[in-house]
């Protein structure tokens, strides 16, 4: 049978034990809450898309690709770089890479960029405080059958917002 | 001499005093996960990014309509007018639930106009009207 001391004891520990439960539940909350939502990953998909779609129409190859160059693709492609102004931002935050080749010999015919080049150097570094790169590559014919292989990459940082 | 019923009395006590106890520790907890899940920073950061992501997926000339009901009911619990919880300036979308907060702001990279509106109907939704740029 229980003396009262040990059942004492007992209720010692057992509020011992549910501070500890709450205050792993406290620190969890915050860990999770007290991060920001990433949500560069869906970006950079939605980038890429809206580049192929502005390149390619229906399995076709844009007519213009040629004409396409570092001065019109934003405005081709409808993409503005702009963004808020926080944390010394400068409309920085953003680099594409479209590469269009011939699909049989890989000879590249077109290599189109914009935004902040430096961005491209940190695509590879397998950790969350680096930009986010996403690559994806394509087939499309012409009018004449030629067939071409277009490589899209797309980049975005905007480290302080999604990572704490 | 204590009786048996007296003695079972006693046991009864402190086991309910211990099950009060712990229900309010318990308790305690789920009002302090549900006041962290709904904090208005949570809630603007969240339909910031929302709404910056579905403009970046429309196409022009498309409207799309967001339920916000738990951004509205935040805002009209904090006393801020319901009409003004989305802005969008340019391609930055702010999403702002209480007077005394900045807001959270999120660019989208899609060069479109867009515009938020409330619905009026129901209260709660807001729908965003996806216009090509001039």
């Amino acid at each position: 049978m229980k003396t009262k001391g040990a059942e004492k004891i007992i209720s010692v520990y057992w509020f011992a034990i549910l501070f500890i439960v709450a205050a792993a539940v406290v620190y969890m909350v915050f860990s999770f809450y007290g991060e920001p939502y990433d949500v560069r990953g869906i970006e950079t998909g939605l980038l890429v898309d809206r580049i192929a779609d502005c390149l390619n129409s229906g399995g076709y190859i844009n007519e213009d690709w040629q004409n396409l160059d570092e001065s019109n693709i934003l405005d081709e492609c409808r993409l503005n770089f702009n963004v808020e102004d926080t944390s010394g931002w400068n409309d920085d935050q953003y680099y594409i890479e479209i590469e269009i080749s011939e699909f049989n010999s890989g000879k590249i015919l077109e290599e189109v960029f914009a935004g902040n080049r430096n961005l491209n150097n940190n695509c590879g570094i397998e950790s969350r405080n680096f930009p986010v790169c996403l690559e994806r590559s394509m087939y499309s014919v012409d009018e004449e059958n030629n067939q071409y292989k277009i490589r899209i990459l797309s980049v975005i940082r905007k480290t302080e917002k999604n990572v704490q | 001499m204590l009786s048996i019923r007296d003695k079972k009395g006693n046991i009864l006590t402190e086991n309910i005093i211990f099950i009060v106890l712990n229900l309010v520790f318990i308790t305690i907890l789920i009002l302090f996960l549900f006041t962290k899940v709904g904090s208005a920073a949570v809630l603007e950061e969240k339909y910031a990014k929302e709404i910056a992501m579905l403009i970046n997926a429309a196409e022009p000339v498309m409207t799309i309509d967001l339920k916000m009901d738990k951004a509205i009911e935040k805002a009209k619990g904090e006393k801020f007018p319901i009409g003004e919880i989305v802005k969008i300036n340019g391609n930055i979308v702010t999403v702002r639930l209480k007077e005394e907060s900045q807001g959270y702001s999120y660019s989208f990279f899609n060069d479109v106009n867009a515009i938020a509106n409330l619905e009026t109907q129901n209260k709660t939704s807001y729908y965003f009207v996806i216009t090509e740029k001039q």
